[in-house]
């Protein structure tokens, strides 16, 4: 029943060539690209790239909402598991299939629903004229608060479930017990959840952060050329300009950025548990 | 088995194989627009494979990729024929990728209305459609008499979408707005006042299909379009205006290309001198897929309305030439970007 380790890797071998071939070779040359300059190898576009203020103001901008949404997801993403886990097993299923439900639907329509909420007739600015708060609608499409609100809707449910998952391995009785000892519900979360959370909160927020930087259809959508974003920038690079050198920049940037997060992330998580 | 059978049965085959081999070697491969391709099939496609007994293979996509497969494959072509803008056809022909046209061949070449015979003025492109540029409007919510009221009209304050400048729409835009303040063709200082109104734009739209949804949505009241678009507005139940701005409606025209040594001029000949006779222009217009740039076409005040069409309104386009679009595409995009999107 049991493989040995060369039956075990003859295996994995077709699998493994399957992804070299067909994503990182393809890739690692499409890459390759934005350090090649005079018929050698350069950093140059990279200098380029960053000498542009256009380019720099995106780049913050990706940072600054990545940040933000990694960072709203993990405090609303906290609360929500925390009542997830102590719910009864029916209430718990059931709110965790709602939490799960928006994932089942395309991040498409899941944006277009924002233009309902955010356009200028409106839910939410037909609240604030009936109400009283403004005379006109206001302008909330095309705004960075926009593609903040349609990111963290889209992601919020990977942060949930990754601390739902960690937050169910916790000892019940670990909780009652700092609380008898005289802990207050900040020092609970200090003390106790966030240490035995921490693997969850890597997992989410790499998810959360590295899904906030590379998403198109949100940025393109909700925030459109006013709002340009990483990704929304590496698009219009490749299909309107055709230059290929910004283009894989760019896709170089949001991979460094991907990976720096985890890596930062889990360096945090193994500092405090050491 | 006997030789002669053996003989016999290969030349059977032979026999059976040769009007395969000669169907397989009347292919045209054509590049064209993404959009309306149902509607091309029947009104063009489809009687052309009829007619020439030939097979077309369509290949679509935007301009950009179309134009990447074309250069990639320079040297032995794969894209024999292909409708793309004037300027882009510019473009391929400063990198010699494009074959010169016979006009000979091209039987239909002298109903197209004088500016579409050769757009390009080297004799490597012939225009099939004009497009008219103005600014749709809700005419129950502002009046638009000129294209600066775009940036001044202060009932357009954050109501207003602009077509982004790497678009088709966006150096029209910027054409027809350096006029209205008479700034002498000097379009810098028009991309400055964009971005100094940057705030009060809603956005700059890339496809007129997107302006569509905004505008029904009631998120912008007035943008500049392409005439091909104003189906969308017309059918709309809000109470779209196509505006008549004192500067006049800017125009483009898409035109025809044929790559270089593709190999299979003769049927790309027959194909192009079809799609520009009257009947198929006729055709095309009555479908309102395209505008016709063949002067004897005729249709019924309807479908005009759709159009751009009759050559009082095409002689009347201002019409940007190809090479300034190209020769100062890349300083506006740059320009653009530092001052408008920021």
């Amino acid at each position: 029943m049991f493989l040995d380790q060369r039956q075990g890797l003859a295996l994995a071998m077709p699998a493994a060539l399957f992804a070299l071939l067909m994503f990182l070779v393809p890739v690692a040359m499409l890459l390759s690209e934005a350090f090649r300059s005079d018929g050698g190898w350069s950093l140059a576009a990279y200098f380029e790239f960053f000498s542009k203020p256009l380019n720099q103001t995106v780049f913050l901008r990706t940072l600054k909402l990545g940040v933000m949404v990694a960072g709203t997801a993990a405090v609303i993403g906290y609360a929500a598991a925390f009542c997830i886990v102590n719910l009864d097993a029916k209430a718990r299923g059931q709110i965790f299939g709602l939490v799960v439900l928006p994932l089942m639907i395309s991040p498409v329509a899941r944006t277009y629903a924002w233009i309902v909420i955010l356009g200028r007739t409106g839910i939410v600015n037909d609240a604030l004229v009936g109400l009283g708060l403004t005379e006109t609608p206001l302008r909330l499409l095309f705004t960075e608060t926009a593609v903040f609100l349609g990111l963290l809707q889209l992601f919020l449910p990977l942060m949930i479930i990754s601390l739902v998952s960690s937050m169910e391995n916790i000892p019940r009785d670990v909780i009652p017990a700092a609380r008898v000892l005289g802990a207050n519900w900040l020092q609970v979360f200090v003390k106790v959840i966030l240490p035995l959370t921490k693997e969850g909160l890597v997992i989410g927020g790499t998810l959360v952060f590295t899904g906030s930087l590379t998403a198109y259809i949100t940025p393109a959508i909700l925030g459109g050329s006013k709002v340009l974003m990483l990704e929304t920038l590496l698009y219009q690079r490749v299909n309107v300009s055709n230059d290929f050198v910004s283009a894989s920049v760019i896709a170089m940037i949001l991979i460094v950025m991907s990976f720096s997060t985890n890596l930062l992330l889990k360096r945090i998580a193994t500092a405090r548990r050491s | 088995m006997k030789p002669f059978l053996t003989a016999a049965l290969l030349a059977t085959a032979s026999v059976a194989l040769v009007p395969a081999a000669n169907a397989a070697d009347k292919t045209l491969t054509i590049s064209v627009y993404s959009f309306a391709q149902d509607a091309y099939k029947k009104a063009l496609y489809d009687p052309f494979e009829e007619m020439c007994g030939c097979d077309l293979v369509v290949e679509t996509g935007n301009s950009v990729e179309r134009m990447a497969k074309i250069e990639a494959n320079a040297a032995k072509p794969v894209i024999d024929m292909a409708v793309i803008s004037s300027h882009d056809a510019l473009a391929l022909a400063r990198k010699d990728l494009i074959a010169d046209l016979d006009a000979s061949k091209l039987s239909n070449m002298s109903k197209l209305y004088p500016s579409a015979q050769d757009p390009l003025g080297n004799g490597q492109a012939v225009g099939y459609t004009f497009y008219a540029s103005s600014i749709v409007y809700r005419k129950d919510l502002v009046s638009i008499d000129s294209w600066a009221d775009l940036l001044t009209n202060p009932k357009l304050a954050n109501n207003v979408a602009l077509p982004n400048i790497t678009g088709t729409q966006g150096p029209l835009t910027l054409m027809m707005l350096n006029k209205a303040n008479d700034q002498g063709g000097d379009f810098s200082k028009t991309i400055s006042d964009i971005g100094k109104a940057s705030d009060k734009i809603v956005t700059f739209y890339s496809r007129s299909s997107e302006l569509a949804q905004l505008m029904n949505q009631e998120e912008v009241i007035a943008a500049p379009v392409g005439r091909f678009a104003w189906s969308r507005f017309k059918s709309s139940p809000l109470p779209f205006e196509w505006a008549n701005p004192k500067e006049g409606q800017a125009g483009g025209m898409n035109v025809m290309i044929m790559t270089k040594g593709n190999g299979n001029e003769d049927l790309a000949y027959q194909f192009m001198d079809y799609w520009l006779s009257t009947e198929v222009q006729t055709r095309i217009a009555e479908a309102l897929i395209d505008s016709p740039a063949n002067m004897e076409v005729k249709v019924s005040d309807e479908v005009a309305e759709n159009l751009t069409y009759g050559a009082d309104l095409i002689n009347s386009l201002n019409i940007l030439p190809p090479s300034e679009i190209i020769d100062n595409r890349g300083k506006w995009v740059e320009q653009w970007n530092a001052e408008v999107i920021k």
